[in-house]
């Protein structure tokens, strides 16, 4: 149950970047395959940068635990990510 | 004391700001996808939650269909730590939104609202939401292929350096450019 509101507060603070930073519009998305406005690349960088620092940091003091990974598989990974593309273009999701 | 109150209004009126820095706001998000592993010992999503509700509906309406191995162990149905999360992120980017006196909730012309899409495919409505829709599918089905989207792969993954996330980044931009070059064309 806890975990179930530890989620929904991550969540109003994700949503809430994903506003400030502009990607709920659909131009902001659309000119990175334009390259003619890298924002939205720009915060996902900043946030994975930060985001491994922290979580490796944190893992290497012993503090946590990291969750299963992503699985890999390679074809489906890549044609999800060719898929992927089509719609993120189309809708500016 | 003089300072602290300046501060304070320096910090309001950046949060009043329509967009932020993609720096700031990119650490803003870092800093919730570690609170995320560490809190929860979960990951940022938002395309898985939409197949646990579909799951949920799917099995009430047509439970044979939907009694298969996917939806029973890969996307279990159900009010799930992603499910919450989506309802969050909806009311978190309408906080962003209303901060900034650009929430278009209920508002004229809220549902065909960008210009840069209102030059290039025109200003109807049902073309938007049909766009939107079909293109919807093809993103969901997507990430149901490569097991996670922008947020539950690129982001969730990449920063535990997996290589599903990197691979999957690879092909979203390949498609994702091709696609802008043929919807734009000359004007790309």
């Amino acid at each position: 149950m806890s975990t179930l509101i530890i989620a929904l507060v991550l969540g109003v603070f994700f949503g809430f970047s994903l506003n400030k930073a502009g990607l709920t519009r659909y131009h902001k998305i659309v000119n990175i395959f334009r390259f003619t406005d890298m924002a939205v690349l720009q915060f996902i960088m900043t946030a994975l940068t930060v985001a491994m620092i922290g979580l490796f940091s944190l893992r290497a003091l012993g503090l946590l635990t990291f969750p299963n990974i992503p699985a890999t598989y390679v074809v489906g990974n890549l044609v999800g990510g060719l898929l992927f593309g089509v719609g993120m273009a189309l809708t500016g999701y | 004391m003089r300072s602290v109150k300046n501060n304070m209004k320096t910090i309001l009126d950046y949060i009043h700001r329509e967009t932020w820095s993609p720096y700031v706001a990119g650490i803003l998000l870092g800093v919730v996808a570690i609170a995320a592993v560490w809190l929860s010992n979960n990951l940022l999503g938002a395309s898985g939650a939409f197949e646990n509700l579909a799951g949920m509906i799917g099995k009430t309406i047509a439970p044979k269909a939907f009694d298969n191995l996917y939806f029973n162990f890969i996307m279990p149905p159900g009010i799930t730590y992603g499910v919450m999360m989506l309802v969050g992120i909806f009311f978190g980017g309408m906080i962003g939104a209303a901060t900034s006196g650009t929430l278009m909730w209920g508002k004229k012309g809220a549902t065909n609202s960008d210009a840069q899409w209102k030059r290039i495919f025109g200003p109807q409505v049902w073309k938007r939401w049909l766009l939107a829709f079909l293109g919807a599918i093809i993103l969901e089905y997507a990430a149901g292929i490569a097991g996670g989207c922008t947020s539950g792969l690129v982001i969730s993954g990449g920063m535990l350096i997996a290589p599903a996330a990197f691979i999957f980044m690879g092909g979203m931009f390949a498609s994702g450019i091709i696609t802008a070059w043929v919807i734009y064309r000359r004007r790309y």
